[in-house]
Formats: structure tokens, C-alpha cells, sequence
């Protein structure tokens, strides 16, 4: 390892409003060396990638590229010091060809752009260029393709040649972040892939983020454990196993486990699921929910509980499978007979899907069953009103003042208004959820807790999907887990008392 | 809730893992050619001896000259995702300040090259002014536009006074008017336009950031384009195209009116959207609205030789951009959508 890092972070500080997100992380990645950063969701993995794109600006703390303190202004600061982004959601420009794309990334530092003079373009120069950074990272591409033409993992190919080219035209070497690079490839692009980041650690410094343990053990040389925002540990990657990263990771807290788990055996079945598959990758998914049960789904990001979850509601198309409510098939029924039969959804994006922001707080209750306040026709108001006053009370929601604009509500009363919507039906059997505490501080979220366990009292059969392992633990009576689409396990919490580590194994 | 549209998120799991962005291609810019050719020959067909003659020929092509100018403008803005409604404005604000800086009927001015260079300036401003607000504070460029149409007419109004003014012959009115190979002055500096704008498509950041900044804003300024910088000058163009055509229009009315470009902006969105580029920005291209342009001014030309009704003429006219939208919603839906 040579003298001066490539990379040092000293005391970095970030938090949005009150909320701290990274606390004092302080890290160092070599020159020629590939440096794995984990951590779970919420850890604040992607806001300390956000800060070394120079998306975010860190409160305080110090940054050294290459010996120099920075502080990076923006996106394209970030570029001219030599950092190249790989971000987990694709970054190109799909109606642009490869070349293009490349030319972008690396064109930043005007006086050495040798592919445009005067605002004018030398094809001739910019596809020579991108055919030379396509081959340095061992690729043979045509240059000229249009990304749009191109699979996804070509697509990942061409991100990590541009930001390799970022750093060619810094004069240094590159330092390439590669922010989940392997979670939406095959196994044999992900062998491909770790032939490239071979090949990148010849040529600069990587720094690879995921929270598939095996390939950050496989090609990294030292690892970084980032939780809760703090960096807690450092290991070498040569002296580290995964259950150690496991518990590293997790932190192995305790997790309170529920005091009144019951047995369902012999509750009416509300919801069947057998062999549920769908084009988006569902693979054969079976669940069963009891009356009064709660079901978490876990699994890392796009390991496919959303789509379980979508699937049965009816807005993602299935390919084989059935989904029984209380025995009678609903896979072809439309969403709307599907709400008849007793299912309501909240969806993750409260702010966009499951509120109507322009609306007070009775109507939006009002909203989904609009029979119930509905005379002849007419909008009956006072059957309205005695609605909400009563949900209003059960669910403690904050102010109690029907006639409020629901956007003025905390995330927390919002989210309870959201669930007071479905939870008003009387006929509702089945309430899916879909991380119903994201975004919420500790008091809503107990509160909010407070009102799905009494939708379940209520002998409503709830299937949510969890932020974090502690939090599926802490709520369900079973709980699935998923990975790439497929269940990996099926847990009967009462029965089997797991652990945050038993689950993660099945998980990753 | 909007639950009910099919799922908008992409899925990013499953043999087809994560194809997160497509670009859906608009049909061959030929498809537009095509339908200019077999058009051309119906009508030949229908008016033998008077519609395929060289003078009628000549006619569709002085007939096609300001609108071509505009087209190109108006496809760069497009292509952004943005559109821009002021043309006719503007056209009328640079149009009757031309007229009112070279030898006119109401005042003693004459300055020849200068009032045409002043009227490009006021084109460009007028940009300039729309661009600006429509990046930095953040104005949908629909209503904004709306709005700068109205100054624009509203400039042109006052400057036209008690009545119009016409233009005195001068060496640069002249100029526009003389022919070169059949075809006024005013058309090749139409084509010119067209080509500069070809090339600025092609070979210049200017024209393949329009594209990007189209096809995803977000992304072009993570890549690290100037995405504010490259949209204003887009607006720019735009405001210079449509000064240049208020002129040529004024030319060739031999005098300045607010009117000078009533009917164009119908005229010039129609065919941005009949030769194929998607409202939604990020795809289409000059080419395909000159194509478009020269189509519907044949339609527009051969239905008077064919001696249709004009309240029918506008009827099918009507029709024509219906069918095309129709076409082009097939192929993607979200197509029409204004997003910025």
C-alpha cells in the first residue's frame, strides 16, 4: 500500500434536521486496494456515498483526496477529483449511445476535453476515447451502441468504464464506488463483475458497497461495518468470517419478543397463497394468514416482498399461482372487487399513494368506502364526521380535528389516517402493509404499532413488510423470508424464538 | 390513490433483472417521408396539370419557409420535454419592430442589416427571458410561455399604433425577396437554419444535452451537464428562430402586424408531434419535423387545389394531428405527458 491514501474521511457528521445519520465516521481507503462498506438499511451507507459523490455535503469533518483536504461542492467536483460513482439505480442516458454516456462522465474538466472544441463534437475522438476506457476495464464494445439496446448488465459495464474515465481525466487514480453492484445480476455477470473490480484495483481504488456478505468477502482486501451511523469496525478481510459481519452488522441487540404470542392453529384462514410466481421475478411463493395473525415479510431491498405483497392486492401481474381470501380465489378479480372481498393496502409512499394531501382528514378516512357515508348517492356529512370522530378516538390521532388538512398532520398521524381509511371498513379482512413505519419517529411508530396490533385484536389478518429484522420480530406471529424472489424460510415465531442473526443468515 | 395504474415502479428482480429505463423509439423518421410522398402523388393524381407543377412546387415551398424556421426552434424545446407557446409572440414583437427600423410608411428610419439584427435580439431576449424563469424559479415552461405569447402580442400592439406600417423597398427587404434557383431568399435561409440546426443536434453539446436533459434531467446534472445553462440557451434558439420568422413573415406581408404569426403555433406543434417527437422529450429530431412541416403544407396545398371547403380544410386538419397523436400514444403511452 502506498504512502498517501486515496481516500481519508475524518470525523465526518451528517443528519438531516434532527435526525443524525452519520456520527464521526472516520475511514481511510489505499491506493490499489478494494475496501467493502456494510451495513444494514439505515445504517447510513447511502448517505455517506451520496457525501463522497458530493451529493451531500458533510457538517462537519475533513475529506482528503489524494493527500489534499476537499470539500466537495457538488456532483461534478466529485468527478473532477476522481471519483466515479456507480450508483445502485442506473445513471445513464438511455437515448444516448455508449460513447456519449463515457464522454459525460469524463468531460467535466473543459481544458482537457479533447472530444468537444468550442462547444462543437469530435465523434472521431470521443468514440477513439470510450473504446479506450471500454477496454482498459477488458470490455469490447461497440461504442456507438445505444444504451437503450443494451442489457443490464452491459449497462453496469459501460457505469463502471465512466467512472473509470472520471478519474483518467483527473490525472489520478480513480476511485470507483460501486454501490450494490451485484443485487440485480445473474451469477454469471456477478463473476464477471468480480473479474472488473480485478481489474479496477490495478488501475485506482474501489470502494464496494453491499450487504451480500459473501462477495464483500470474496473481493475485498479490508471491510468497513457501518451501524446506526457509526463505523464499528474495521476488520481485515483475510481475518473476518461472515457470522462475525453477521453480528457486527446487527450489533446482536436483544429484541423484545412478544409476551402474547398465541397459536393460530385453529383460526379461520383468511388469506391462501400457493405457488405464486409472477414476470417480475416472484418464484413459487406460499403463505397462509390466519384471522388475527400478523405476518412479516423480510428480505434485503428488491429481494421481492414489495411484489409478494402487490401481487396479492392485485397491481402486479401473476403468472401462476392462486391467492385465496376465506377460500374463494380473487387472482382474477380486479383491485376493486379485491377491496370488496376485505383487502386494503397501504403502500411505503404514504405522501404520494396513501393520502390525498388537498383533503382534510375526514374525507380522506372517507375516501375508500364511500357506501358507508353515502346516502342515496349523496355525500351524507355527518355519517362522515361520526366516522372519523370515532377513529379519531380509537387511534389516538392528533390533532382531533376532523376538518384539519391532512398534510398539516405529523408522518405519524398521517400514516394513522391512512390506516383508519381501511380499518373503517367493516368487512376488512386482510390488511397489507407495506413499511408502515418508514420515515417516522419512535413515538409514531410506537403509536402506529399500537393501531395495527388492535386492527389484529379486531381479528383483521395483517401482512406487512419490515423495515429491519427487530422490528419483524417485535410485531409478527410468523414471519417469511425472501430472497431474489424466492421464500428462503418460514418462521413460526412462538414455535421457533429466532434470532436477528438465524434470520439474516436466511436473507443474504 | 394511483394504486390502480399498473405498477409504475421498475421491478428490478427476475430473468428480465432490472431494465429500469427504456426508451421507447419513435417509428422510422421515414414513416413521415413516406406519407409526404404518397401524398404528393394522390394529389397528383387528383389535380393533374396544376398541383405538380415547378410554380405550385416553388409555391409549397415559399409556403413551408417560416413555418420550417420555427419548427426547428420549437423541436429543440420539445425535445427538452418543455414546449414553447410564445412563437407567435414573439413573431410579433421582432416582426413589426423590423418593419418599424427599416425604410417604412411611418417613420424616416433605415437601417437595413441593423433592424434585422435588432429584431433577432429581441427573439433572443424574449428567450433568454423564458428560459431564465423557467429554470430558476422553477415555472412550467407551458404556462410561462402562454404568458410571454401574451407580452409578445401585447409589445406589438403598442409599437404598431394607429395603424400598419408598411415597408418601403430597401436593399435587405429586397434581398429576402430575390430568387436563387426558383426560390426566394427567405427559404434558403430557411433550409440554412434547418442545416445549422442539423448540425447542432449532431456535433454540438448543445444539441445531444437537449437530448439528454430530455431524457432524464436528473440524471444529466448528476453527469454533470449544466442543465440550467443548456435549457435557457435551448429557450434562446427558440426566441431567435421565431424573431427570424416574424421578420421573413412581415417581408413578405410588405408590412408590420400583430397578426404576422397568427395560426403558426397550431401549425408548428402539429407538426412536432406528427413527425414524431415525443412530447415527453428526450426523442425525435429536426429532420423529422421538417418532414412533418412539408407534409401538412402539401395537405394544406393540395386541399385548396382540390378545391375543399376551408372550414372542411381545418376540420382535416384537426384530423391529421388526431390520428398522429393516436400513433404515437400506441407506441408509448405516456408520450403526450408535458413534464417540465
Amino acid at each position: 500500500m502506498s504512502v498517501t491514501p486515496a481516500l481519508e474521511l475524518s470525523g465526518i457528521n451528517k443528519s438531516f434536521g434532527s435526525k443524525t445519520v452519520l456520527k464521526d465516521v472516520s475511514m481511510r481507503i489505499g491506493q490499489n486496494e478494494v475496501v467493502g462498506l456494510i451495513g444494514e438499511n439505515g445504517a447510513g451507507k447511502s448517505t455517506l456515498l451520496k457525501l463522497l459523490a458530493g451529493l451531500h455535503q458533510q457538517d462537519s469533518g475533513g475529506l482528503r483526496i489524494h493527500g489534499i483536504d476537499r470539500q466537495l461542492r457538488n456532483a461534478s467536483h466529485a468527478a473532477e477529483l476522481g471519483i466515479g460513482v456507480v450508483h445502485q439505480e442506473q445513471s445513464l442516458l438511455t437515448n444516448l449511445s455508449v460513447a456519449e454516456n463515457i464522454h459525460l462522465g469524463g468531460a467535466k474538466n473543459r481544458n482537457k476535453d479533447a472530444g468537444s472544441s468550442l462547444g462543437f463534437l469530435n465523434w472521431k475522438t470521443i468514440n477513439a476515447q470510450a473504446t479506450k476506457s471500454l477496454r482498459r476495464i477488458g470490455l469490447d464494445m461497440d461504442p456507438r451502441a445505444m444504451i437503450a439496446d443494451l442489457t443490464f448488465a452491459q449497462r453496469q459495464m459501460v457505469e463502471i468504464a465512466k467512472a473509470v474515465e472520471v478519474g483518467e481525466h483527473a490525472h489520478a487514480l480513480p476511485i470507483v464506488i460501486l454501490d450494490e453492484p451485484t443485487s440485480v445480476l445473474e451469477p454469471s455477470e456477478i463473476k464477471r463483475l468480480a473479474g472488473e473490480i480485478q481489474r479496477l484495483r490495478e488501475i485506482g481504488s474501489v470502494i464496494f458497497v453491499s450487504h451480500r456478505l459473501e462477495e464483500v468477502l470474496e473481493f475485498t482486501d479490508r471491510i468497513y461495518v457501518l451501524r446506526h451511523g457509526k463505523v464499528v469496525a474495521e476488520r481485515e478481510t483475510k481475518s473476518v468470517n461472515e457470522e462475525e459481519l453477521f453480528a457486527l452488522m446487527t450489533g446482536r441487540q436483544s429484541v423484545r419478543v412478544r409476551e402474547d404470542l398465541q397459536d393460530f392453529a385453529e383460526a379461520d384462514t383468511v388469506l391462501e397463497v400457493k405457488n405464486l410466481s409472477t414476470a417480475g421475478g416472484l418464484d413459487e411463493i406460499t403463505l397462509t394468514l390466519k384471522a388475527g395473525q400478523l405476518h412479516s415479510l423480510v428480505g434485503a431491498t428488491s429481494s421481492g416482498c414489495e411484489e409478494v405483497v402487490r401481487a396479492i392486492f392485485g397491481v402486479e401481474r401473476i403468472t401462476s399461482g392462486s391467492i385465496k381470501i376465506a377460500g374463494h380465489p380473487v387472482d382474477k378479480l380486479t383491485v376493486r372487487e379485491r377491496i370488496r372481498r376485505g383487502m386494503a393496502y397501504l403502500p411505503s409512499e404514504r405522501k404520494s399513494e396513501g393520502i390525498v394531501s388537498g383533503m382534510s382528514v375526514t374525507e380522506n378516512m372517507a375516501l375508500a368506502h364511500l357506501d358507508a357515508t353515502h346516502g342515496r348517492g349523496l355525500r351524507r356529512r355527518n355519517l362522515e364526521v361520526q366516522l372519523s370522530n370515532m377513529w379519531m378516538d380509537r387511534l389516538d390521532i392528533r390533532p382531533r380535528d376532523g376538518q384539519a388538512a391532512i398534510a398539516e398532520l405529523s408522518g405519524g398521524n398521517q400514516q394513522k389516517v391512512a390506516l383508519a381509511k381501511w380499518l373503517c371498513d367493516p368487512n376488512l379482512k386482510l390488511l397489507l402493509l407495506d413499511r408502515p413505519f418508514r420515515g417516522l419517529d419512535p413515538g409514531a411508530i410506537e403509536s402506529v404499532k399500537e393501531a395495527v396490533r388492535q386492527a389484529c385484536h379486531g381479528g383483521v389478518a395483517v401482512l406487512t413488510i419490515a423495515d429491519t429484522l427487530e422490528e419483524a420480530l417485535e410485531l409478527a406471529d410468523d414471519i417469511t423470508v425472501l430472497k431474489d424472489g424466492a421464500v428462503t424460510a418460514s418462521i413460526n415465531v412462538l414455535a421457533e424464538r429466532p434470532s436477528v442473526v438465524d434470520i439474516l443468515g436466511k436473507m443474504v | 390513490m394511483s394504486l390502480l395504474k399498473e405498477n409504475p415502479r421498475p421491478t428490478t428482480m427476475g430473468p428480465h433483472k432490472g431494465i429500469t429505463r427504456t426508451v421507447t423509439k419513435p417509428a422510422g423518421q421515414y414513416g413521415t417521408a413516406v406519407a409526404l410522398v404518397i401524398l404528393f402523388a394522390a394529389f397528383s393524381v387528383i389535380n393533374p396539370g396544376s398541383f405538380m407543377t415547378a410554380g405550385n412546387v416553388i409555391t409549397i415551398l415559399n409556403q413551408a419557409t417560416v413555418p420550417l424556421i420555427l419548427v426547428t426552434g420549437m423541436t429543440f424545446v420539445v425535445l427538452l420535454g418543455s414546449v414553447d407557446l410564445s412563437l407567435e409572440g414573439t413573431m410579433a414583437a421582432a416582426g413589426i419592430s423590423f418593419v418599424l427600423l427599416s425604410r417604412n410608411s411611418v417613420n424616416g428610419n433605415d437601417f437595413q442589416l441593423a433592424a434585422l439584427i435588432i429584431a433577432l435580439i429581441i427573439g433572443v431576449l424574449f428567450g433568454l427571458v423564458t428560459g431564465l424563469i423557467h429554470n430558476y424559479l422553477k415555472v412550467p415552461s407551458f404556462i410561462l410561455t402562454l404568458g410571454m405569447w401574451y407580452i409578445g402580442l401585447g409589445t406589438a400592439t403598442i409599437l404598431y399604433g394607429d395603424g400598419a406600417t408598411t415597408l418601403e423597398p430597401s436593399p435587405l427587404v429586397n434581398w429576402f425577396g430575390s430568387t436563387v434557383f426558383g426560390l426566394s431568399n427567405s427559404f434558403w435561409i430557411a433550409v440554412g437554419v434547418f442545416c445549422l440546426a442539423l448540425v447542432l443536434s449532431k456535433w454540438t453539446k448543445f444539441g445531444r444535452y437537449a437530448y439528454a436533459i430530455g431524457d432524464s434531467q436528473e440524471i444529466a446534472k448528476v453527469a454533470g451537464i449544466k442543465v440550467f445553462r443548456y435549457k435557457t440557451l435551448v429557450f434562446v434558439f427558440s426566441g431567435a428562430c421565431a424573431a427570424l420568422a416574424g421578420v421573413i413573415g412581415s417581408v413578405k406581408l410588405g408590412a408590420g402586424v400583430v397578426e404576422v404569426g397568427s395560426g403558426q403555433l397550431f401549425f408548428t406543434l402539429t407538426a412536432v408531434v406528427v413527425g414524431g417527437t415525443l412530447l415527453s422529450g428526450g426523442s425525435g429530431g429536426v429532420a423529422r419535423s421538417m418532414f412533418a412541416i412539408l407534409l401538412l403544407t402539401v395537405l394544406n396545398n393540395g386541399l385548396v387545389l382540390s378545391g375543399v371547403d376551408p372550414s372542411i380544410q381545418q376540420a382535416l386538419f384537426g384530423c391529421v394531428i388526431v390520428i398522429a397523436v393516436v400513433l404515437t400514444a400506441l407506441r408509448k403511452r405516456d408520450v403526450l405527458r408535458v413534464v417540465k
